[in-house]
């Protein structure tokens, strides 16, 4: 019998056929994986995506839903949307809230797989009368918005849209999957829907499932519920992530005109302690959530979402200060359904190389607001420099050569969100060796650094030991899934995880056997990456970012030396029993139950 | 292996005061946590307090090192000795300090140890009519010849100093730093207090002048939103009471001058620092 919270399958759709088959998955996978990232790395090792172009017809795009998903408890209407990357060639998984994790799970399945291409721009309709494709040509070319909204007209009550924007029919790579405007942003799934020639999915609820214990699912909703009102989570609920702007600028941590500094003079002009009081004119939750952490600002024109990252890597990153420009910037990213921090960096990077005289373009400039504007529009048509920066800074800089790689912001080929590797050494080896490339929410070991419990400047055992447990931590929250705006309510995570997932599975799971799960996925993602072609000199950071140091406020020069960046990463590798080059032994690949 | 570090003399008799000087209550904190925490600061590298044998210590950070005197009542080489001794393999100067020091000041340590960056063994300040073995720097390869000193029972500093190179700083020479001048203008740093009244006559004093700033939640919170506020405070926990920030229950981190992050309300605060108040869940 499949544990509660489950199908026990997963659907299987060929686009190139528009048939569809049901692989089963058995309460040994499930418990190993759980679901989310952590199932959805699984399905990308038994469907071959390694080994497959991730633009090609036949690579995987998975949706993974988890058990928590359809229960009371707050935050877990999430999915994990799961691919081989078009941007880095490795696994990427991306995250989104929205209602569409409730119906895409009861459409029966705990995972929607879409492989194949169709002939023509299509949607996939997935429901309790099987799946079939329809004509999608009116939709071409619309925002994931617009798309959506048609869609929803056309089709009724009880349809959930997944949308691309035209970046991800013209195969950006960096284009960002929308549902109900939350993206799957980073890693560039949009691409692979495009290029499978779908513009959306709609799903419809179907079927039903119950946790093992619901009396205990109840209660513990209720008991979190009330924790999530708490102090642990004032600061998404009154001003949002934007909060980080103006306190990074103060500790040197906000990465600045493509990390020439760690401190942007204007940075006060777009800090959300102002700009809320004059802009904001919402706040919304997610599906089944309590924080509540969407803050919606106006624009001259109209309203959008902000959070620090958007505004991070449109603002500073850039060097532009106009709020103005900055939210219609994070606008028009949403309209093209781009990843704001991989657009961000790549202009970023285009704008230092055009002051360099390494790409020909006078009008791109740091702090100008309306080149922004441009680069970002010919991005999403194709015009001008779009090409170039639609291939991400990586390859930009590859193709632009001269040096220019030395300073393309990325990690594998992600470009970096806005936490300053050089004044926060935790955070430093986390973005190195993670996964899916810089990223701050798959390695949160940002939280170490900022703690006051170790000396942020000053890399060492500490901040290995946190980089380890806050990349277990964030394997399994992102596969239960629960969002991480709630971890500073859970006093013994692993232990509490453990009893939620209990409860909803009926399985004894306690603690350690939730820190060996944790151990598990975070090895699968890496194994992935070694069939994907991942090589040691992957796991590292920007030249720039080990040659150049940062002023604090305090006079003290910051830095961070490839020596010291090496032997994190060694001593990383140890912990995580892995040889002197990253690779596993054969003990933990059996564990990894992949055959 | 860090350039500089810090060495704590704890072990005196404390008999002109009449109870032990190291644990003397400093706005919240004591006299050692205070002295230790500015040395933490100034210098960026470890401190080692020297204690008698079994002497009984007020509660310090966990990073602090702390030593046995191997022998009591030989003085300050004994503990310059041991202190140093305890350095020689993790950073080459050791600011050398009394416990007794209420306003020693990150900017005066900072000076009298680019003394011996530049080449000196020893950097002797001479302010207030006297030299200060005991708020200066040394080379931490000194351990050997104050060892050797305290062996043949020359037990004053002034035997060691006849031993190496020494810069002697006087008042004029302190400040021309330009700094220090500005944050210790009275070079109060070297103030030792040895008698009770010597501590009242201190205790008394106004708390440092610094400036506060708040981010984020903490800046909605309060009349005065994220502006900048100028507070008395000896020590984080009291900046932050002189703010209205809620200290104590573990959601807020204080960045000094922007540069440490903690969370130990006893941090020491000097005149002209800065604290900003973060919420301690900054990040995505």
């Amino acid at each position: 019998m499949t544990a509660g919270g489950y199908f026990g399958r997963a659907l299987i759709v060929d686009a190139g056929t528009g048939t569809s088959e049901v692989l089963e998955l058995p309460d040994r996978i499930l418990r190993a994986y759980i679901g989310g990232a952590g199932l959805g790395a699984w399905l990308m090792h038994r469907l071959g995506a390694a080994e497959t172009d991730p633009l090609a017809p036949g690579a995987p795009l998975a949706y993974v839903f988890s058990p928590l998903v359809g229960t009371p408890l707050t935050t877990s209407a999430k999915f994990a949307v799961v691919a081989r990357s078009p941007l880095t060639g490795m696994l990427t998984d991306a995250l989104a809230s929205s209602h569409f994790a409730i119906a895409g799970k009861l459409t029966g399945y705990d995972a929607i797989v879409v492989r194949g291409a169709r002939p023509a721009l299509s949607v996939l309709r997935i429901d309790g009368d099987g799946t079939r494709f329809d004509d999608a040509d009116d939709l071409a070319g619309l925002t994931a918005a617009q798309a959506a909204g048609r869609l929803r007209e056309r089709l009724g009550r009880g349809w959930r849209v997944a949308a691309i924007g035209p970046a991800g029919e013209r195969g950006v790579r960096y284009a960002t999957i929308s549902h109900d405007g939350r993206h799957a942003g980073r890693g560039g799934l949009g691409a692979v829907l495009g290029a499978k020639r779908i513009k959306a999915i709609a799903v419809r609820a179907a079927a039903q499932v119950a946790p093992a214990d619901p009396d205990a699912v109840l209660a513990a909703a209720r008991d979190l519920r009330q924790r999530s009102f708490g102090p642990a989570t004032a600061k998404y609920r009154e001003l949002g992530t934007l909060a980080n702007l103006l306190a990074f600028n103060a500790i040197s941590t906000l990465p600045t005109r493509n990390f020439q500094a760690a401190t942007f003079d204007e940075a006060p002009a777009l800090a959300a302690e102002d700009l809320s009081a004059m802009r904001r004119v919402a706040r919304h939750s997610c599906a089944s959530c309590t924080i509540g952490c969407e803050h919606i600002y106006k624009t001259k024109d109209r309203t959008t979402r902000v959070e620090y990252e958007n505004v991070f890597a449109l603002g500073p990153m850039c060097g532009v200060s106009d709020p103005d420009a900055v939210l219609a910037a994070s606008a028009l990213c949403d309209d093209l359904g781009l990843d704001t921090i991989s657009a961000g960096g790549t202009i970023a990077w285009a704008m230092e190389c055009a002051e360099r005289g390494l790409l020909d373009a006078p009008w791109l400039r740091f702090g100008d607001a309306a080149a922004l504007i441009r680069a970002l529009t010919e991005i999403g048509t194709g015009d001008g420099l779009g090409d170039l920066l639609a291939e991400g800074s990586r390859r930009a800089a590859q193709h632009v050569g001269q040096g220019s790689e030395e300073f393309a912001p990325h990690v594998k080929g992600l470009e970096m969100p806005g936490y300053e590797p050089r004044t926060l050494h935790a955070m430093a080896l986390g973005l190195a060796v993670n996964a899916r490339g810089a990223d701050h929410n798959r390695s949160g070991a940002y939280e170490a650094d900022l703690s006051g419990d170790l000396d942020r400047l000053d890399g060492g055992a500490a901040h290995v030991a946190a980089a380890v447990e806050t990349e277990d931590r964030a394997a399994v929250m992102d596969s239960l899934i629960l969002c991480k705006f709630l971890r500073g309510v859970f006093t013994d995570p692993f232990g509490e995880w453990a009893g939620l997932l209990s409860a909803v599975t009926g399985w004894e799971v306690d603690r350690s056997e939730l820190h060996r799960t944790a151990r598990r996925i975070v090895l699968a993602k890496r194994v992935f990456n070694l069939r994907a072609g991942w090589q040691p000199g992957d796991d590292w950071l920007p030249a720039r970012l080990l040659a150049e140091p940062v002023r604090l406020a305090s006079g003290r020069e910051a830095g961070l030396t490839a020596e010291r960046l090496r032997a994190m990463i060694d001593a990383y590798y140890a912990a995580r029993g892995l040889d002197a080059r990253g690779r596993p032994g054969q003990s933990q690949l059996a564990d990894l139950r992949l055959r | 292996m860090p350039d500089s570090a810090g060495v704590v003399l704890a072990g005196g008799r404390s008999s002109r005061m009449g109870t032990p000087k190291a644990a003397l209550e400093w706005h919240g904190s004591t006299l050692l946590r205070r002295t230790v925490g500015i040395l933490a600061r100034a210098t960026g590298g470890p401190v080692v307090v020297v204690r008698a044998p079994g002497q009984e210590l007020p509660e310090l950070p966990k990073d602090v090192h702390i030593v046995d005197d191997p022998r009591e009542g030989k003085g300050p080489v004994q503990g310059i000795a041991a202190g140093l001794g305890a350095l020689e393999a993790r950073a080459e100067v050791a600011f050398v300090s009394s416990t007794d020091l209420p306003f020693l000041h990150p900017a005066f340590v900072r000076r009298v140890l680019r003394a011996v960056h530049e080449g000196a063994d020893v950097g002797l300040p001479i302010a207030r009519g006297y030299p200060q073995p005991l708020a200066a720097a040394y080379r931490t390869t000194l351990a050997d010849l104050a060892e050797r000193l305290v062996q043949a029972e020359r037990l004053r500093p002034a035997f060691l100093f006849e031993q190496c190179s020494v810069t002697r700083l006087d008042e004029a020479a302190l400040r021309d730093d330009p700094v220090l001048a500005a944050l210790d203008p009275g070079l109060d740093s070297v103030l030792n207090v040895n008698e009770p009244d010597d501590y009242r006559k201190a205790r008394s004093q106004p708390a440092p002048e610094i400036t506060v700033q708040r981010f984020g939640v903490l800046a909605s919170a309060g009349a005065s939103g994220r502006q900048v506020q100028i507070v008395h405070a000896a020590t984080v926990a009291e900046a932050a009471a002189a703010a209205g920030v809620d200290f104590s229950g573990g959601h807020v981190t204080a960045a000094l001058n922007g540069d440490q992050i903690t969370r130990d309300g006893q941090t020491p605060l000097a005149a002209g620092d800065t604290v900003f108040f973060l919420s301690a869940d900054a990040g995505g």
